[in-house]
């Protein structure tokens, strides 16, 4: 590990303990996104399922909804096409956008909704005053547009109504695709975020805490062992005095006594020191020349 | 004459549908009543016979970057094969670029941005 | 009566659309047509027709669209050669042939003033066989009532909008009644021209079939304001009434009608509409509207039996249409891949 993993701090007791506690955090932080990612993960993988089920199935309620639309040509005719671009006024089926919460990310719902401008309302109650008034959310029907609206009234009314209403269909479907489409590059884009994020405190943040904090523990160490260190130092110096000034008293005392003893009676001390030595070298000299087990010195 | 609903500020609220297509899908898609013409620039735009990629790749370019009240725009596998790059290039959410099977075309997936983005994922995801 | 003089005037044109007929497609070229893998296949098919000039022209491949602007331009061809030999009263009735595009037009023109439309774009939508004078200056108008001032009065529907519509109306009528009560006035009109005015085997003839489709109107009407807000007596004020075509028993019970139960009780009544109702009901790829058809074609093959009347220009030109129809209609099915419904067409001769 270099120098450059390690976090530039001052080693000590206080820096450790925040930096435990930093550790700590980041390992409950790096669970936790973990968590997030795999939750976003699961359900992004049953969202990729869906889309393409999704799809599909739009495409083939689309592919009816076009059959339909020939039929309609068939009857009415072309002129059908240009009454319809022509009609276009205000929107009456719109998106409404709502926003879910997963793990957090904030994901976009769409929803078909019918509503009635002012122009089409203004129509159904004039045409349709009683019926209004007896069936209020009549105007609430998604479908319930203006712009198909007595069309085709004198051939092909019906044909237009069940082509209206697979185009319904398969709009509503791509409604929902719209939803799905858009979950799945928010999705997307959460878990790359998110991943990093988790990629970062495993691979980065988390290791320079740890060599951080073997740094602090090591810096501690050498701190400590000087010390101890130190200490010795201190203590041997101490003994070796304690040492000299014990050794200068004892030489003191020795001199102290012997001053005492040169003032004894040294030669009467002498007399009988002498009888002794003699009897005892007479004893030595009885058994010299008897005694084979004695050696000859 | 309504005004267009008033959006709060984070984006939720109604928003309208746009449509790139050939004549007889934009037609059927306006039975739903989707189309709208109360600005100068009407939510459909007809791609005819003659045409211009330029002129898809510009109505494309005013749904998805010059207008804010729009939250879906349908495009026809056809016409998106003619400007396939923009289509590419966009990365916005909102709003969301859907292709839709063109009416004389069986639906390709292998030739939808987004669906290739998916079966991608889903193929290495799935390993 | 008309055996004498009919020849003088009309002798070569009724020739020349007796031919025309015989170069309608036939029950056999759409089965063949309806194999057809693509439409380049159809276009194939059609060069063994006489339609091979009018499509030589278009790039392959082959688009129904444009598919289905040859055929119209055929019909147009067709139609303005005739109308430019043709001696009144021929001419005229040739002109009345005309009103229903007119109609169309107007309403289209009528939408795009409503919703401020550039009108040089709409026009170019308008159906070439219902143009008029006064369409240049169209793009002047910017109000319904400068469109009922500067152009309407000046076409020859001028009478039907006096007779049903105000200029107030113009704004505030859904522009599909007002449709619809044009085309009830035209009707109206029409059988006149042709059964007071030209009289004979003409009016005899299209007595029949201009009754037949105001039949049709009142029962396709009724059938497609059931569900809507269509008040009743605005239903049946939308109804054209004709001499000769359905009794007053069944169109005040069909303007009654609540649900399909009703108008099947009604059409029970009528003799000629009971087996197309039945029919419809048991054949299950076939609407309401195929039986109509079917009926039509055999009223218009019927015209051409009778000779020296002016029935056999309408009823080539309503085949054309329907020729166009079922054209455009396998064009659809076979470029949609459904190739199993493209049989359904209802076959002219």
């Amino acid at each position: 590990m270099s120098q450059r993993h390690v976090l530039p701090v001052v080693p000590s007791r206080m820096t450790l303990t925040q930096i435990k506690a930093r550790l700590q955090g980041a390992r409950r932080g790096h669970a936790l996104l973990k968590k997030k990612s795999d939750a976003l993960t699961v359900r992004f993988r049953a969202l990729l399922r869906e889309i393409v089920d999704r799809k599909f199935r739009a495409a083939d309620l689309l592919r009816n909804a076009s059959f339909r639309f020939a039929a309609v040509k068939y009857v009415v005719g072309e002129e059908l096409k240009h009454v319809v671009l022509e009609g276009v006024d205000h929107a009456e089926t719109r998106l409404r956008v709502r926003f879910e919460n997963v793990a957090g990310v904030p994901l976009p719902s769409y929803r078909c909704v019918t509503v009635a401008t002012d122009a089409s309302t203004a129509f159904e109650s004039r045409e349709n005053g009683a019926a209004e008034a007896l069936n209020p959310s009549r105007s609430r029907v998604v479908g319930a547009t203006s712009i198909v609206q007595y069309r085709g009234l004198g051939r092909g009314g019906q044909q237009i109504i069940s082509c209206r209403d697979a185009y319904q269909e398969a709009l509503s479907a791509l409604v929902e695709l719209a939803s799905l489409q858009t979950c799945f590059m928010v999705l997307d884009e959460a878990i790359k975020i998110t991943n990093r994020r988790v990629n970062a405190l495993e691979n980065v943040l988390i290791p320079r805490l740890e060599n951080t904090i073997a740094y602090i523990v090591s810096e501690l160490d050498e701190q400590e062992r000087e010390e101890f260190f130190r200490l010795k130092l201190v203590q041997n110096r101490k003994k070796r005095e304690l040492a000299r000034s014990q050794a200068t008293e004892l030489r003191a005392r020795e001199r102290r006594a012997a001053q005492a003893l040169n003032a004894f009676d040294l030669n009467s001390f002498h007399e009988a020191l002498g009888a002794e030595t003699a009897a005892a070298e007479s004893l030595l000299e009885q058994t010299t020349g008897h005694d084979p087990d004695l050696l000859n010195i | 004459m309504t005004e267009t609903s008033i959006r709060p500020p984070d984006g939720s609220g109604d928003r309208l549908i746009a449509i790139i297509g050939d004549e007889d899908t934009v037609t059927g898609f306006l039975l739903t009543g989707i189309g709208d013409r109360s600005t100068p620039e009407p939510t459909f735009f007809v791609v005819r016979r003659d045409t211009t990629d330029d002129a898809i790749a510009e109505a494309f370019e005013r749904f998805t970057s010059r207008r804010e009240d729009l939250g879906m725009i349908l495009i026809t596998q056809n016409a998106a094969n003619r400007i396939r790059g923009n289509i590419e290039a966009y990365e916005g959410r909102v709003p969301a670029v859907i292709e839709i099977p063109s009416k004389d075309q069986v639906y390709d997936p292998r030739q939808d941005t987004l669906m290739q983005r998916v079966q991608r994922l889903l193929g290495i995801r799935d390993r | 009566m008309d055996m004498l003089t009919f020849n003088a005037d009309n002798g070569y044109l009724e020739a020349v659309v007796r031919g025309l007929k015989a170069s309608l497609l036939r029950r056999n070229d759409y089965t063949n047509l309806a194999q057809c893998e693509n439409l380049e296949d159809v276009r194939t098919i059609l060069n063994s027709t006489d339609y091979a000039p009018w499509l030589q022209n278009e790039p392959a491949p082959l688009q129904t669209q444009a598919l289905f602007d040859c055929l119209t331009e055929r019909l147009v061809h067709d139609y303005r050669s005739v109308r430019s030999q043709a001696y009144a009263p021929l001419s005229t009735f040739l002109d009345y042939i005309t009103y229903p595009y007119m109609i169309d037009n107007l309403v289209l023109l009528l939408m795009g003033v409503l919703r401020n439309r550039d009108l040089g774009e709409v026009l170019d939508k308008c159906h070439p066989l219902g143009l008029f004078e006064g369409m240049a200056t169209l793009a002047v108008v910017t109000s319904p009532e400068e469109l009922y001032r500067e152009i309407l009065v000046d076409t020859p529907l001028a009478p039907y909008f006096a007779e049903c519509v105000s200029v107030h109306d113009l704004t505030e009528m859904n522009v599909e009644i007002i449709r619809n009560l044009l085309y009830k006035a035209y009707l109206a009109d029409f059988y006149h021209l042709c059964v007071k005015r030209i009289g004979g085997t003409t009016g005899a003839v299209m007595a029949s079939l201009i009754s037949f489709e105001a039949d049709r109107r009142v029962i396709n009407i009724t059938l497609n304001s059931l569900d809507t807000a269509l008040r009743k007596d605005e239903r049946v004020a939308l109804f054209p009434r004709l001499p000769g075509g359905l009794d007053d028993e069944v169109v005040y019970r069909l303007g009654r009608a609540d649900d399909l139960q009703a108008v099947a009780l009604a059409m029970d009544l009528s003799g000629t509409y009971r087996a197309l109702f039945q029919q419809a009901a048991e054949r299950e790829d076939h609407s309401l509207e195929d039986q109509f058809l079917e009926h039509e074609m055999k009223l218009l093959r019927e015209a051409f039996d009778v000779q020296f009347h002016y029935g056999v220009f309408y009823a080539y030109f309503r085949m054309r249409e329907q020729e166009i129809r079922n054209l455009t209609w396998i064009g659809e099915c076979i470029t949609q891949k459904q190739y199993a419904h493209a049989s359904r067409v209802v076959p002219i001769l």
